[in-house]
């Protein structure tokens, strides 16, 4: 126990006073989230109906098994939507640095693109997109 | 580079085969090869020769031990594919992807056996496991496969945050990701951080959660029951031992050089009595072969986990040894264990009679899991116990660990009994003549290696 102590104690990275602040918003966003929750169990109006009280799944309707088959086209595209969102997002710090990194970091981010699109191409043809039989 | 390039580019030409080639059964042997060449490309990398000249940047360091251990590995998978080919295909309609799937896991080995910065060695596990979570689903319309591949995916998913957590507090300790202690030349660095301490606690729960240690162990026996028996041998197998190499480098280069802050040693060996506890006991009470092969595996990661106790030159080899041991003779067992279409004991009664060659071959896959002398596994017993008495204390470790090897040879044991000496007609798939020849020239492979170490351990050297 005596050597952790010593271990706290010869971290000197900053003074604690400098966390004062991110305490303080901490406790400001609990409070926040705490009061809004309170404040409108409290005022708002409370009319119960069986739509409203229904557990909202993506609009489709929520009764019968779970274990239904389901149209896989939505669950797809969200998917598919992700990794391009990723490697689109990835291009910024690209293309801030990119003076910088000059044509080997073309040809690297080429490379990427062409990783992505290998698996774009194993989608297609795989049929994953044909929707219509 | 050459092994971590070829298996994932080897991995997509598997993805492409999988549209390219309508032949179902030609994917084994495409994937063969592809473990060949692989095979092949890394013993080019052990010997120096690079094919590709890629500078890391530190994040990765090439090793001998790292390099033989990459070929157990791919020769482990290679036998693997060769065995279970077969009833990998039996088992849907994505076979390609299956072996896909493989290489890329072969891939996250790769980067784990050569990691030198914590981010390799997220990225490592996480190549290795996202692959495993959708083969232990692999078997669709199985409820239990299902329930596994949920289970396995909440509780990695979970371990994985906790990992990275423990390399973030890491970070803030020594503010650096490398993993050589690069604080030697820092002059910024005053001791050992907190910090630090606690980031190597949360790496501790997570690779133990990892390789199936206890207190971490409670998923393994569902998941490898719950997935199909042909994942179950791979994910024993390859996998974990994988867990247990990148494991021992973060011991031998972090918790090391913090052994003077907190007391490694006194927690691996808390670590290694309740794996070996919680591993032996519940084993002897299963009655499903594949369940205990499960319940096994936890207790054979206890034996691992002396040479992250004990972190010299025994433990190093030591664990070479094992991997080979404990992989061959898994693999042996499980393909076996899939052909066999009741797989409790008594599905095994009388096996010597019907079939002798596989009751043969299984028995001696069952010694050297037992720890036999003349057999690979007493050889790893061997230097995992002997690494322990070099390091010159915590000797009850070591007659625990005896204890509970004799205590396993009573289950194995079982099931030599059921083939040899009960009475019954085991029904099995069909196979063929050339599916005897494997597991015989696999069970010669674990006698020689038993039998002559250094042909093993040359390849450190020479």
């Amino acid at each position: 126990m005596n050597s952790f102590v010593y271990l706290l104690d010869t971290v000197v990275t900053g003074n604690s006073a400098d966390y004062v602040p991110i305490g303080i918003q901490i406790i400001f966003a609990a409070g926040f989230v705490a009061t809004v929750m309170i404040a409108t169990h409290l005022l708002g109006p409370k009319r119960k109906t069986a739509e409203k009280l229904e557990n909202f799944a993506s609009g489709i309707e929520s009764h019968g098994n779970a274990r239904q088959p389901l149209a896989i086209k939505y669950f797809l595209v969200a998917i598919l939507f992700v990794l391009f969102d990723v490697e689109v997002i990835f291009f910024y710090p690209y293309a801030v640095n990119f003076k910088s990194l000059g044509w080997y970091g073309f040809i690297e981010v080429l490379l990427f693109v062409c990783f992505f699109l290998t698996g774009f191409i194993y989608i297609i043809k795989k049929g994953a997109l044909k929707w219509e039989d | 580079m050459n092994a971590i390039i070829f298996s994932a580019g080897w991995g997509i030409i598997m993805m492409f085969c999988s549209f390219l080639v309508k032949n179902q059964s030609s994917y084994r042997h495409i994937a063969a090869v592809g473990l060949l060449v692989l095979l092949a490309a890394n013993i080019f990398d052990t010997y120096g020769v690079d094919f590709f000249h890629i500078d890391s940047g530190k994040m990765l360091a090439y090793t001998r031990f790292g390099f033989v251990f990459n070929s157990i590995a791919i020769a482990s998978t290679l036998i693997y594919v060769l065995l279970t080919g077969r009833d990998i295909e039996r088992l849907g309609r994505y076979t390609a992807e299956f072996f896909t799937l493989v290489f890329f896991v072969l891939c996250g080995v790769c980067l784990l056996s050569a990691y030198n910065n914590l981010l390799m060695l997220f990225l490592g596990i996480e190549i290795l496991t996202i692959p495993l979570y959708i083969l232990t689903g692999s078997d669709k319309r199985n409820l239990k496969s299902n329930e596994a591949a949920l289970k396995y995916f909440l509780m990695g998913s979970f371990s994985t945050g906790l990992m990275l957590m423990g390399i973030a507090l890491m970070y803030g300790g020594t503010g650096t990701f490398l993993l050589e202690s690069s604080r030697l030349q820092s002059n910024l660095y005053h001791g050992i951080s907190f910090l630090e301490i606690v980031g190597l606690l949360f790496l501790l729960a997570s690779m133990c959660f990892k390789v199936s240690a206890a207190p971490f162990h409670f998923w393994t026996p569902d998941v490898y029951d719950g997935a199909p028996s042909v994942v179950t041998s791979f994910m024993a197998t390859i996998v974990k031992v994988a867990g247990f190499i990148a494991f021992l480098k973060l011991c031998t280069v972090r918790m090391s050089v913090t052994s003077t802050a907190i007391d490694w040693k006194l927690i691996f060996s808390i670590i290694i009595i309740l794996t070996l506890l919680f591993g032996n006991i519940t084993a002897i009470f299963q009655q499903s072969v594949k369940r205990m092969l499960a319940y096994s595996s936890i207790s054979q990661a206890g034996f691992m986990l002396f040479a992250l106790f004990s972190m010299n030159e025994y433990a190093s080899k030591g664990l070479l040894m094992y991997s080979v041991a404990y992989c061959l003779a898994t693999i042996g067992l499980f393909a076996v264990l899939v052909k066999m279409k009741d797989v409790t004991f008594e599905g095994y009664n009388g096996l010597a009679k019907t079939q002798p060659v596989l009751a043969a071959t299984n028995a001696i896959f069952l010694f050297s899991l037992a720890g036999i002398p003349l057999t690979a596994g007493f050889l790893a017993k061997y230097y995992m116990l002997a690494s322990i008495i070099k390091t010159g204390t915590y000797t009850w470790v070591v007659v625990a660990g005896v204890l509970f090897a004799a205590i396993s040879v009573y289950y194995y044991f079982r099931v030599i009994q059921a083939m040899y000496f009960k009475n019954g007609e085991p029904q099995m798939e069909s196979f063929g003549r050339s599916f005897k020849l494997g597991l015989v020239v696999l069970a010669a492979i674990i006698i020689i290696v038993g039998a002559f170490p250094q042909a093993l351990f040359n390849w450190l050297y020479f």
